[in-house]
C-alpha cells in the first residue's frame, strides 16, 4: 500500500487505522508480558512455545497417567488428541467419568486470558471440560497471546455477551494451581484441584475469544 | 447474668492461651502487608465507594432485581426457591434429599448453610452432609463453628488437625501440613463422586444472567457443582448485584482485601441447568431471607448488607486478634459479625460482643463497601442498653453526674483532693457511695497491677485558664477551645501548651466556661438520651461565644463536635442548625496548625534547631479518632518535624493503644491489656524514649501502661512537645 498523502482526505482515516494496528500489537506484547509475570507469581509454569508441535513435546514430557483432552472446536481443528497421541501422550479415548478419580493429566485451550492477574477464562459448558480441568494432577493449557485481555474489566464485555441469551453456561477463571491456607495459614498448592497448571503460549492457535 | 458469666470466661480463657492470639497476630501483620501490594496502583477509596453505590442501588431495587434473577434463571433451567427464614430453606433441601433418596451432600463452603445449621438439620433426617473446603471439613470433624468468614478454622493447630485426621481416617498422620492437606485431597474426592447432591453457596446472585458466581481458591466449590447430578445453591438475597459488570468489579475488591490476592485460583461462574453425564442437571437455587430484608429496612444499619463478606474487618480487629472469633462473634464474626447477630440470631445473642468493639475503626477503614461499622454497632449497642440497660455504674456516672455539669465538675474536683478518681464521699451523695462500691464487672484484682491509673490534676484546665496571660497584640483568629475532660481534669498542662503554641503563632485562645463533656463516654455505653443532652450544653457555649474556629486536642471529641453533635441533635431542628455552623470550624488542634496556619512553616522559620545535636527523636503513635475519624496523621508529623524532631516510626503506629475510653476500664479491661501490651512492645522496639501522640485518652493508656513496662520512656502530647520546642528558644 502507497503512503498517504497528508493532502489526501482519507490520511486520517489511515492513520488512525495504522496507529490502532501497532497499539495492539504493542498491547499484546505488554499484556504476554504481564501475563507471564502473574502467572508465574501465582505458581503456574509459563512457557512461550513456537509452535503447536513444541506444545505437545512439551506436555509429553511432563504428563502423567492417562490425559483427558476434551473435544472442542479448537481440539479438532488443531487435531491436538491425533499430535498427542502420536508424541506418545495416553489420550483418554472414553467418557472422562471412566478415568478414574484421579486422573493424570487435563489438557485444553482456552477462551482467553487476563494479564493483571494470571488468568485463564475457560467455557466449560461441556462436562468433558470440567472434569479435564478440574479432577486431573496436571492441567495444561494452549494461549494464543492475542486472547490476552489486559485485566478483569476488559473480561466485562465477553463475559457478558457470553451471557446472551438463556443457555446454560458453565466459565472457570483459573489463576494458577488450587490453593489452601486453612490450615495455620500456610498457603499450600494442590487442595482439590490440580496441584499443577502449565501454561503454553503458542501464537496462531485462534484470536477469537468465544472458541476453545 | 448467665450469659454474662459464660462470656467473660471465654474472654478469660481466650486471653489465658496465647497461642492463639499470637497466630491472629502473624497473620494480621502479614495481611497487611499483603493487601497493600494487591491495591499497588489502584484506587481504593474509589473502588469501594463505587461498591457501595452499586449496593445501595441493589438494596433500592432489590424486588425487581431479585424477580429479574429468578426470571433468568428459571429461563436456563434453574429451580428457585425464595425461603423466608433458615429452616424453610432447610426444609427445602430435606425435602429434596428425600425426593432423590440422597445420602450424602457435597458441600463446599456456604456462611449462610452455617447460619442454618444446615449440617445438624440434615443429620437429624439421616442424610449425611460432608463439607469439602478444607477449612470447614476439620471444623466439621472438630464439632465447632468458624471463627473467621475467609478461614474458617484458623484458630486451630496443625496438631489439633492431624489429631481429628488420625480419628476419622483410623491412619495415623504426622502433623505435618503438605501431608494434612494430601490427606483431605484424597478422602474428599470420594465424597464428589459418591454424592447425590453438590451444594454451594454464592458470592452473587447476577439479576441480568440469573448466574451465580462462586470465589474460592482450593477448587472444591468447581467439583461439588460439577460431579453430583444435582447442584444446590444456598444464597443469601443480599448476595444479588445487577450484571456481569457488578460481579466483575466485585472480584476486584475480594480477594484483594480478604487475603491480598488480586484473584483466588478459581472463579467459577455457572448459569442454569449445565450439562451433566449426557442429561441436564437438576440445579436448585435457595433464595434465604433469614433477617435480611429487616436489615434492609433498617434505616441506620442497611449498609451492613453491602458486605462482601471478605472477613478484613476481623483482619485489622485488635480485638480480634486479642481473642479471635469464636468470643469476639457468633456464626459470622468481629464487626460485621455483632451486627448480623444481631439481626439474624436476634439482639440477645448480640448483648455482650455489641460492647466489645473497642472503637478503634480500623474496620471502618479497611471495609471494601464502605460501611461505617462502628456507627452501627454504637447505634446496636444503644439498642441493647435500652432493653438490657447498661449496667449501674454508667447510669449513676453518666445519667446521674455527667449531665449534671456542676455537680460533674465539682466531683472531680472533689476527687482531686483526694486523689481517687469519682469514688470517694464529699457531700455524702448516695450517687457516690454506690460508685465506690463498683459492681465492676470485669474490673477486680489487678486493675492497676499492669498500668498506673493516672491521677486527677490538682487544678483542672477550667480553674486554670484565667490565670493564663496571652499576649497577641494582633490575633490572626480567635480560636474557642473545647478542652475535653481528659485534658481538662487530668492533662491540664496539654491546654496550657496549646495556649503557648496558639499565641506564639498569633491566634487568641477564648475559653467558654459553659462547656461540658463532648458525651461520647454516655454514648459509648448507648446512653443517647445523656448523649444529647450534653451536646446542647456544648453547642450553646460555644455558639455564645462566636469564635473563628473551635479546636480540640482530643481527637474523639473533635469527632463528636464536628460528626455526632449534628446527628445528636438532628431532631431538635435549632439546635441542629447551631451544631452544624459549628462543625465546620471544628477541627484537631493539630489539622488547624498545619492546614489553617501553616505552622510548620512557621516554626520552621523560627529556626527552632540551633544544631543538629538539639534535634530529639520521637516516635509517634496514631490515635484511632484522629488517623480514621479525622484522616490527621500527617500534620503532628510535619508540626514535629518542624519543631526540631526526629521521627522514629514504629510499626503499626495506628494500632489502637487499648483505651476506647470505658471499655478499658469498665466493660473489657482484660482485652484493653493485651492491646496495650503489644503496643507498648512496639514502642519498645523503637528504642526512642519519647513517644507522641496527639490523645490524651492514649497518653493515659500509654503513660501508664509505658510507666510499668520502662520509666525512661516518656509519653507526651504533640502540644506539649511544641510548646518546649518555643520553650527552649524563646
Amino acid at each position: 500500500m502507497p503512503a498517504p498523502n497528508k493532502h489526501c482526505i482519507f490520511y486520517r482515516v489511515y492513520t488512525i487505522k495504522s496507529r490502532r494496528q501497532c497499539m495492539t500489537e504493542n498491547n499484546t506484547a505488554r499484556y504476554t508480558a504481564r501475563f507471564i509475570e502473574s502467572a508465574r507469581r501465582v505458581g503456574a509454569e509459563v512457557l512461550q512455545v513456537d509452535s503447536l508441535q513444541d506444545a505437545v513435546t512439551y506436555i509429553k514430557d511432563k504428563a502423567k497417567g492417562t490425559a483427558l483432552v476434551p473435544e472442542t472446536s479448537l481440539v479438532r481443528r488443531h487435531h491436538l488428541r491425533a499430535l498427542l497421541s502420536e508424541a506418545g501422550v495416553d489420550v483418554f479415548t472414553e467418557k472422562f467419568r471412566n478415568a478414574g478419580q484421579m486422573p493424570g493429566t487435563g489438557v485444553t485451550f482456552c477462551n482467553f486470558c487476563l494479564a493483571d492477574s494470571g488468568t485463564v477464562v475457560l467455557e466449560s459448558t461441556d462436562e468433558e471440560i470440567r472434569l479435564a480441568t478440574t479432577l486431573p494432577e496436571l492441567h495444561f493449557i494452549l494461549v494464543d497471546p492475542a486472547t490476552i485481555l489486559e485485566d478483569n474489566l476488559a473480561a466485562v464485555e465477553p463475559m457478558t455477551t457470553f451471557h446472551q441469551g438463556h443457555a446454560p453456561k458453565f466459565i472457570a477463571y483459573i489463576t494458577g494451581p488450587s490453593r489452601t491456607a486453612d490450615i495455620e495459614r500456610v498457603l499450600t498448592i494442590g487442595c482439590h484441584g490440580p496441584r499443577e497448571v502449565h501454561i503454553l503460549l503458542v501464537n496462531g492457535i485462534s484470536s477469537d475469544l468465544f472458541e476453545n | 447474668m448467665a450469659t454474662d458469666e459464660t462470656y467473660k470466661k471465654s474472654v478469660e480463657d481466650a486471653i489465658a492461651n496465647p497461642k492463639l492470639s499470637k497466630a491472629l497476630h502473624l497473620f494480621g501483620d502479614a495481611y497487611l502487608i499483603a493487601r497493600e501490594n494487591a491495591f499497588k496502583g489502584l484506587d481504593f477509596e474509589a473502588m469501594r465507594t463505587e461498591l457501595a453505590a452499586m449496593k445501595d442501588d441493589v438494596r433500592i431495587r432489590r424486588k425487581e432485581l431479585l424477580a429479574e434473577f429468578i426470571k433468568n434463571a428459571e429461563a436456563a433451567g434453574s429451580k428457585v426457591f425464595i425461603a423466608r427464614d433458615t429452616k424453610e430453606a432447610n426444609d427445602y433441601v430435606i425435602k429434596l434429599a428425600k425426593e432423590k433418596g440422597a445420602k450424602l451432600i457435597a458441600k463446599s463452603k456456604s456462611m449462610v448453610s452455617e447460619e442454618a445449621h444446615l449440617n445438624k438439620a440434615l443429620e437429624a433426617q439421616g442424610i449425611r452432609a460432608s463439607e469439602t473446603d478444607l477449612g470447614e471439613w476439620i471444623i466439621q470433624l472438630a464439632g465447632q463453628r468458624p471463627s473467621h468468614m475467609v478461614m474458617p478454622a484458623i484458630h486451630m493447630f496443625k496438631e489439633e488437625v492431624a489429631e481429628l485426621f488420625t480419628k476419622e481416617s483410623g491412619t495415623r498422620l504426622s502433623p505435618e501440613i503438605k501431608t494434612l492437606v494430601d490427606h483431605a485431597r484424597q478422602r474428599l474426592r470420594k465424597e464428589y463422586f459418591n454424592a447425590d447432591i453438590g451444594l454451594t453457596g454464592a458470592n452473587f446472585l447476577i439479576a441480568d444472567t440469573g448466574g451465580i458466581g462462586l470465589v474460592t481458591n482450593e477448587g472444591n466449590a468447581r467439583l461439588c457443582a460439577t460431579l453430583p447430578k444435582v447442584h444446590v445453591v444456598f444464597a443469601g438475597i443480599h448476595k444479588l448485584v445487577r450484571n456481569m459488570e457488578d460481579a466483575i468489579k466485585i472480584t476486584r475488591l475480594l480477594p484483594r482485601n480478604a487475603t491480598g490476592q488480586l484473584l483466588t485460583s478459581y472463579i467459577t461462574w455457572i448459569r442454569g441447568a449445565v450439562p451433566v453425564s449426557g442429561e441436564q442437571k437438576e440445579q436448585h437455587i435457595i433464595l434465604i431471607d433469614g433477617g435480611r430484608e429487616a436489615l434492609y429496612e433498617s434505616q441506620v444499619c442497611q449498609n451492613a448488607l453491602r458486605c462482601i463478606q471478605c472477613g478484613a474487618c476481623a483482619n485489622v480487629c485488635p480485638v480480634y486478634q486479642t481473642v479471635g472469633g469464636h468470643v469476639f462473634g457468633s456464626i459470622y464474626i468481629s464487626a460485621i459479625g455483632i451486627i448480623l447477630t444481631a439481626f439474624y440470631e436476634g439482639l440477645d445473642k448480640a448483648k455482650e460482643i455489641t460492647r466489645a468493639c473497642i472503637g478503634c475503626r480500623s474496620c471502618v477503614a479497611v471495609c471494601p463497601a464502605k460501611i461505617d461499622l462502628e456507627e452501627i454497632i454504637l447505634h446496636l449497642r444503644n439498642e441493647v442498653t435500652k432493653e438490657y440497660g447498661m449496667g449501674v455504674v454508667k447510669n449513676i456516672a453518666f445519667k446521674a453526674v455527667m449531665k449534671n455539669r456542676t455537680l460533674f465538675h465539682s466531683m472531680v474536683r472533689a476527687a482531686s483532693k483526694l486523689q481517687r478518681p469519682v469514688t470517694q464521699k464529699k457531700s455524702g451523695g448516695s450517687e457516690r457511695r454506690i460508685i465506690r462500691h463498683l459492681p465492676l464487672h470485669f474490673m477486680e484484682k489487678d486493675f492497676t497491677e499492669w498500668r498506673d491509673l493516672p491521677s486527677i490534676a490538682p487544678k483542672s484546665f477550667r480553674d486554670q485558664f484565667n490565670t493564663i496571660l496571652q499576649h497577641v497584640t494582633k490575633p490572626l483568629y480567635r480560636v474557642g477551645f473545647f478542652v475535653g475532660c481528659g485534658a481538662d481534669f487530668v492533662y491540664p498542662e496539654v491546654g496550657v501548651s496549646l495556649i503557648k503554641v496558639l499565641n506564639a503563632l498569633d491566634v487568641e485562645v477564648v475559653f467558654p466556661k459553659g462547656q461540658n463533656c463532648c458525651g461520647i463516654p454516655a454514648l459509648y455505653a448507648g446512653d443517647t438520651e445523656t448523649g444529647v443532652d450534653l451536646a446542647k450544653q456544648s453547642v450553646e457555649a460555644f455558639t455564645e461565644a462566636n469564635v473563628d474556629y473551635i479546636l480540640a486536642i482530643c481527637p474523639t471529641c473533635t469527632m463528636a463536635v464536628k460528626r455526632d453533635f449534628v446527628d445528636r441533635l438532628a431532631d431538635h431542628p435549632q439546635w441542629s442548625a447551631k451544631a452544624m455552623a459549628l462543625s465546620s470550624k471544628t477541627m484537631d488542634a493539630a489539622a488547624f496548625l498545619e492546614n489553617i496556619l501553616g505552622a510548620s512553616e512557621k516554626l520552621r522559620a523560627m529556626d527552632l534547631v540551633k544544631d543538629s545535636g538539639s534535634t530529639k527523636t520521637v516516635t509517634y503513635h496514631d490515635s484511632c479518632h484522629l488517623k480514621r475519624g479525622s484522616n490527621v496523621w500527617k500534620e503532628p508529623r510535619a508540626l514535629l518535624m518542624a519543631s526540631g524532631h526526629q521521627i522514629k516510626e514504629m510499626k503499626n503506629s495506628d494500632r489502637c493503644c487499648g483505651f476506647g475510653g470505658t471499655y478499658s476500664f469498665l466493660s473489657h479491661p482484660q482485652i484493653s491489656r493485651q492491646i496495650t501490651k503489644d503496643k507498648v512492645a512496639t514502642i519498645e522496639d523503637t528504642g526512642v524514649k519519647i513517644v507522641a501522640t496527639d490523645c490524651p485518652g492514649c497518653m493515659i493508656m500509654l503513660k501508664g501502661a509505658v510507666g510499668k513496662a520502662d520509666e525512661t520512656i516518656r509519653c507526651a502530647h504533640t502540644m506539649e512537645l511544641l510548646a518546649e520546642s518555643l520553650n527552649e528558644n524563646y
